[in-house]
């Protein structure tokens, strides 16, 4: 009733209308918590990696043997993960939405897409797995099973830094998209 | 003028106390690894300041979405959560002392505030002319 007629749209549900966030330069936040998010992924697991490497054997047993490191095998999923989403964005988001007339190019850029995306999949799924058979199955202490979940945590933090990365991008085309128009 | 030259005195008072408080950390308790984070954090405005000059060229003067701005920008993100990560990390791993931990965080942040507040000073001052 009291609402000024400007802001009534027939297609409108509710009564209060979501405020629309029109954030000036939303690429650049976006770009920027990236690679916040990046570099926090790598250091939750550098974390836990030093952690092993200076982890000492309880002081009321000073000879039992430490028993477990972070070994080679915890570094494969994040660089599998780190590999997947350099690969998902190098790739130029002009070939891939059609814009190229080749269509042959379109085709190799949606593969190439295709491996970054099942690379960064794979990294994920195989953290859970290192986890799982490595640290949870085995009945570590917390102290010890913390190194498989700071590795769950860099793929997951990974992975939200890519898809942060590429909405970021994606954002700037629509309004680039809008302006043409 | 005389508000710009307090600025200054202001900030190069604030960059010697961060300064101060890094090496402290590390002076305090002999071990001088909390001073990366100094390197850090004077080297994190680098690749934004050089990639920022590989945005305009003649055609797209104003557009702003170039991947070698957004690199530079990334890159710059990612060595600034270094320099407050490093001594978290390197405290709960019991190499430094939290304490000295605690000072380096305080004083890089106070190095990169000071360096972020003088570039925008100083962008002010270059709209002007």
């Amino acid at each position: 009733m009291s609402l000024p007629r400007a802001s009534y749209d027939p297609r409108r549900v509710f009564l209060l209308s979501c405020p629309s966030f029109n954030i000036k330069h939303k690429r650049t936040i976006g770009v920027y918590l990236a690679g916040g998010l990046f570099a926090l992924a790598q250091w939750v697991f550098w974390d836990a990696a030093i952690l092993s490497a200076h982890a000492r054997p309880p002081v009321d047993a000073p000879h039992d043997t430490v028993p477990v490191h972070v070994s080679f095998l915890d570094w494969v999923p994040g660089i599998c993960t780190t590999l997947g989403m350099l690969v998902v964005n190098l790739i130029d988001k002009d070939t891939l939405m059609g814009d190229v007339t080749d269509s042959r190019a379109m085709w190799r850029a949606r593969l190439v897409l295709f491996l970054g995306f099942a690379f960064m999949a794979g990294g994920l799924a195989g953290s859970v797995v290192v986890l799982v058979l490595k640290y949870v199955l085995k009945e570590f202490e917390d102290k010890y099973s913390y190194y498989g979940y700071a590795s769950v945590a860099q793929n997951v933090a990974l992975m939200l830094s890519a898809v942060i990365l590429w909405i970021s991008q994606q954002s700037n085309n629509e309004y680039e998209y809008n302006l043409t128009l | 003028m005389a508000a710009g030259l307090k600025t200054v005195i202001l900030l190069s008072f604030v960059l010697a106390v961060g300064f101060l408080l890094i090496i402290l950390s590390c002076a305090l308790w002999a071990n001088w690894l909390p001073l990366i984070v100094a390197l850090l954090f004077v080297l994190a405005p680098l690749p934004n300041a050089l990639f920022a000059h590989c945005g305009h060229d003649d055609l797209s003067s104003d557009y702003e979405g170039n991947p070698a701005v957004d690199l530079g920008r990334f890159i710059t993100a990612f060595i600034v959560v270094t320099g407050f990560a490093l001594p978290i990390v390197l405290a709960h791993s019991e190499v430094i002392k939290p304490t000295a931990s605690l000072m380096s965080v305080v004083g890089g942040g106070l190095v990169y505030g000071t360096i972020m507040a003088y570039s925008q000073v100083f962008k002010q001052d270059s709209d002007e002319f």
